[in-house]
């Protein structure tokens, strides 16, 4: 184990050494690229004066807020359509219709409905959220062990109970699956709207230090981005390991 | 034991050995498989492999395929030393449904061996089509694998083998994940199409019945590590019958003795 | 029972055309600002007057054309990488991590990194289409030709194939289940960044459009955009499906 992780740190250590030596051999000038010592005093630098602390907090709170209401749409229609056939096939085609619309080209729409902001960062994240939870847990609904629901029957239990107390602990493996999905796709999309338009977050950060012409801030955001998506991915996983065991992180396929 | 073997080469007017084994010993992960292992197989001979599991049969077999090398000793075949597999020798795996392309039809998987044997593609439909009959598949060209039962994949599987015009055909517990009824008949068909072909036969299999019915010769493998602990000639009258010829006496001394062998080597 | 699926599909549409005209009544009611959201027959009638005029065709193809240039680039190159990466035990032990660190990292944040080399031009949106859908495609990839059957190999040994021979006839086709599952992956992500890349750089496509028309308040347009957004995904990803499950005929089979 030991042995493979540090066969694993050996490319990206090159890669950085050489990058660094490369770079100041040729005392590199340039708005696109510095070397790896520079971008980590960057990286240093923005922590002191807080602005790439503030950043993050802009951006999680925006994807966190998304994720949120995202997740709790698609679920409430996931299990809808997962326990009433009836209504999955009739609102067959409205999902269907709605489902590929790129949840970036809704970017123009929440911008004149709500302005620059958080407001439209998060619709357009719980938008692009809600698609994967929605489809995983009407899966993890319709797989559930029928012998399960018999027993619900049996019991004479009310329907919103049937649902919490049987429906959802059975399916939580599989939806957790989805919830750790549509985590790593609020991230990538609230990032995506702060470059593309919304002054704020991380996004708008990195945007700036290319304006800026700074390179080394530049790519300091860069790295900063890719390890809190390292981060959170490592934390999902972590959590449902933790959660619900090995047993449901083979479920991933589904 | 290694002397069973050696007396085999020397007596004088036999065939040299088509495949031959020299004091091979195989080592895989410090681990001794199989340890001084000596034995000849004359061109055209069926030989019958038998031990407990975990005696190395199958281990033996991929050293005459020229999947492994081996540690110390040397393989040969045709008096020339194996150091990777050649198309003359064809090699019958037991998990059939793992050794064919699922993404080709029987008739693909036929065509495979002949693609790389470089027979132009005009002349391969005819030669599919002639093997497939063989093999009691004809009009199942355009099947695929995963539609048929596993008696018919492996059929495929001997067709595949066949149409390398092996000198040699190794057979892994060809049968052994198949119910009683397809094995016999497979049986009989393999000892048709061998008879037929002439080819040089080592077969593998824990089913001591199976040896003696097939085979010319049994050889029994101690296990750990793997090492001949008993060979029998089988002089059974060809053909064979399912019914008579698992009635003849003969048969029946020859199954209490490797009976009795494996036996042994369970204690 | 197809005659049953039918009626269902034509309940379906019915209710669909109810959230339609429930759209068309809220618009006509005024419940919603027409700044903000127009009626179906405006966004209809934007539509059709986009296409007449030949504006959105336009757009549509230049989205259409960044979209494939980088899909297929990243295609390429990804089943590319991915093979010879995932066909060597020594690179995967040593590259692969690296790749699966990278994975999670959002891929628009390469979009200012892009821009600082390339400026904001067509090699800079094609370089970022390219980067983001290549990962979804190498990964498969190099799954797929990680998890062939080793028996497979060793059949190959027995029959003296040439290393070429086992990568077109053996690897390629057993991993292509992975591999066209990357490549529909790539493709949503080709089409937002498609859009991304249009919206920040000015280039000529449905993304520059419906910014535009947001900027100008024309709402009608923006939806007609949007619409036509939303059947590119559509269509796309049909074609996908269409194409894998032809490619894919033996996997049915196996099921």
């Amino acid at each position: 184990m030991r042995a493979s992780s540090a066969k694993a740190l050996v490319l990206p250590l090159a890669v950085l050494v050489a990058f660094e030596v490369w770079a100041r051999a040729i005392h590199l000038q340039s708005d696109s690229l510095a070397p790896p010592s520079e971008i980590v005093m960057a990286l240093f630098g923005a922590f002191a004066d807080r602005s790439i602390l503030a950043a993050t907090r802009d951006t999680l709170f925006s994807a966190v807020a998304g994720l949120t209401i995202g997740t709790i749409i698609g679920l409430a229609l996931g299990i809808a359509f997962g326990i009433s056939d009836t209504l999955d096939r009739l609102m067959e085609v409205t999902v269907e219709a709605i489902r590929p619309i790129p949840s970036i080209a809704l970017l123009p729409i929440a911008l004149i409905a709500l302005g620059f902001g958080y407001r439209m960062e998060i619709v357009i994240v719980a938008f692009a959220c809600v698609w994967p939870v929605l489809i995983l847990s009407r899966a993890a609904v319709r797989s559930i062990e029928p012998r399960l629901l018999e027993v619900a029957r049996a019991l004479r239990l009310p329907p919103a109970q049937r649902v919490w107390k049987i429906i959802i602990p059975a399916a939580l493996p599989r939806i957790f699956v989805a919830f750790r999905l549509s985590a790593g796709i609020a991230l990538i999309v609230a990032v995506t709207v702060e470059i593309a338009i919304n002054p704020l977050g991380l996004g708008a950060g990195i945007m700036l230090a290319q304006q800026a012409l700074r390179p080394d801030l530049m790519l300091a955001y860069l790295v900063w981005i890719g390890a809190i998506g390292y981060a959170l991915n490592v934390l999902m996983v972590v959590a449902q390991n933790r959660l619900f065991g090995r047993a449901a992180v083979s479920g991933d396929g589904t | 034991m290694a002397s069973a073997a050696k007396r085999l080469d020397v007596v004088p007017g036999t065939p040299a050995p088509q495949v031959s084994f020299e004091a091979v010993t195989l080592q895989l992960g410090g681990k001794t498989i199989i340890e001084n292992l000596s034995l000849g197989v004359r061109p055209g001979e069926f030989l019958c492999i038998i031990g407990a599991s975990g005696c190395g049969k199958t281990t033996a077999l991929r050293l005459a395929a020229g999947l492994y090398q081996p540690t110390s000793g040397k393989v040969n075949f045709d008096g020339q030393r194996m150091r990777e597999p050649r198309r003359e020798i064809a090699i019958v795996f037991q998990d059939y449904g793992k050794a064919l392309l699922p993404w080709r039809t029987a008739a693909g998987n036929v065509s495979l061996a002949l693609e790389a044997g470089g027979m132009p593609s005009a002349e391969r439909l005819a030669r599919i089509e002639e093997l497939l009959r063989t093999v009691g598949l004809p009009g199942h060209a355009g099947k695929y694998p995963s539609e048929m039962s596993g008696g018919m994949q492996q059929r495929l599987q001997i067709a595949r083998c066949l149409a390398q015009e092996p000198k040699t055909l190794l057979m892994d517990e060809p049968f052994g994940a198949l119910d009683a009824m397809t094995r016999q008949g497979l049986q009989d068909e393999v000892l048709s199409l061998v008879a037929a072909s002439g080819a040089t036969v080592i077969f593998v299999t824990h089913d001591l019945e199976e040896a003696i019915y097939l085979g010319d010769r049994v050889i029994g493998l101690l296990p750990h590590p793997g090492r001949i602990g008993i060979e029998l000639a089988v002089n059974l009258p060809r053909p064979r019958d399912q019914l008579s010829t698992r009635e003849h006496p003969e048969f029946l001394r020859l199954r209490r003795q490797l009976f009795d062998f494996i036996k042994a080597t369970e204690q | 029972m197809n005659r049953a699926a039918l009626l269902w599909r034509m309940a379906s549409f019915a209710i669909a055309a109810g959230f339609v005209a429930l759209w068309q009544l809220i618009a006509n009611l005024n419940l919603v600002s027409p700044v903000f959201l127009p009626g179906p027959d405006r966004a209809w009638t934007a539509l059709v007057r986009g296409f007449s005029s030949g504006d959105l065709w336009s757009k549509l193809a230049g989205t259409l054309e960044h979209m494939a240039y980088g899909w297929l680039a990243a295609s390429i190159a990804g089943i590319a990488i991915g093979a010879i990466i995932g066909s060597s035990r020594m690179m995967r032990t040593y590259v692969a991590p690296s790749l699966e660190f990278l994975r999670p990292l959002p891929v628009s944040a390469i979009i200012p990194v892009a821009i600082a080399m390339l400026g904001l031009t067509q090699a800079m949106a094609l370089f970022v289409i390219a980067f983001g859908a290549i990962w979804p495609i190498m990964l498969a990839t190099i799954h797929g030709f990680a998890a062939v059957e080793p028996r497979l190999y060793e059949v190959a040994r027995s029959l003296q194939m040439s290393r070429l021979a086992v990568i077109f006839k053996i690897a390629l086709p057993s991993a292509s289940p992975d591999i066209l599952a990357g490549m529909r992956l790539s493709l949503t992500v080709a089409l937002i960044l498609s859009v991304v890349c249009e919206i920040l750089a000015g280039l000529d496509g449905l993304g520059h459009w419906v910014l535009l028309s947001a900027r100008a308040f024309r709402s009608a347009d923006l939806f007609a955009g949007v619409i036509l957004l939303g059947v590119t995904g559509y269509v796309t990803s049909v074609a996908m499906s269409l194409a894998e499950h032809r490619l894919l005929a033996w996997q049915a089979a196996q099921r």
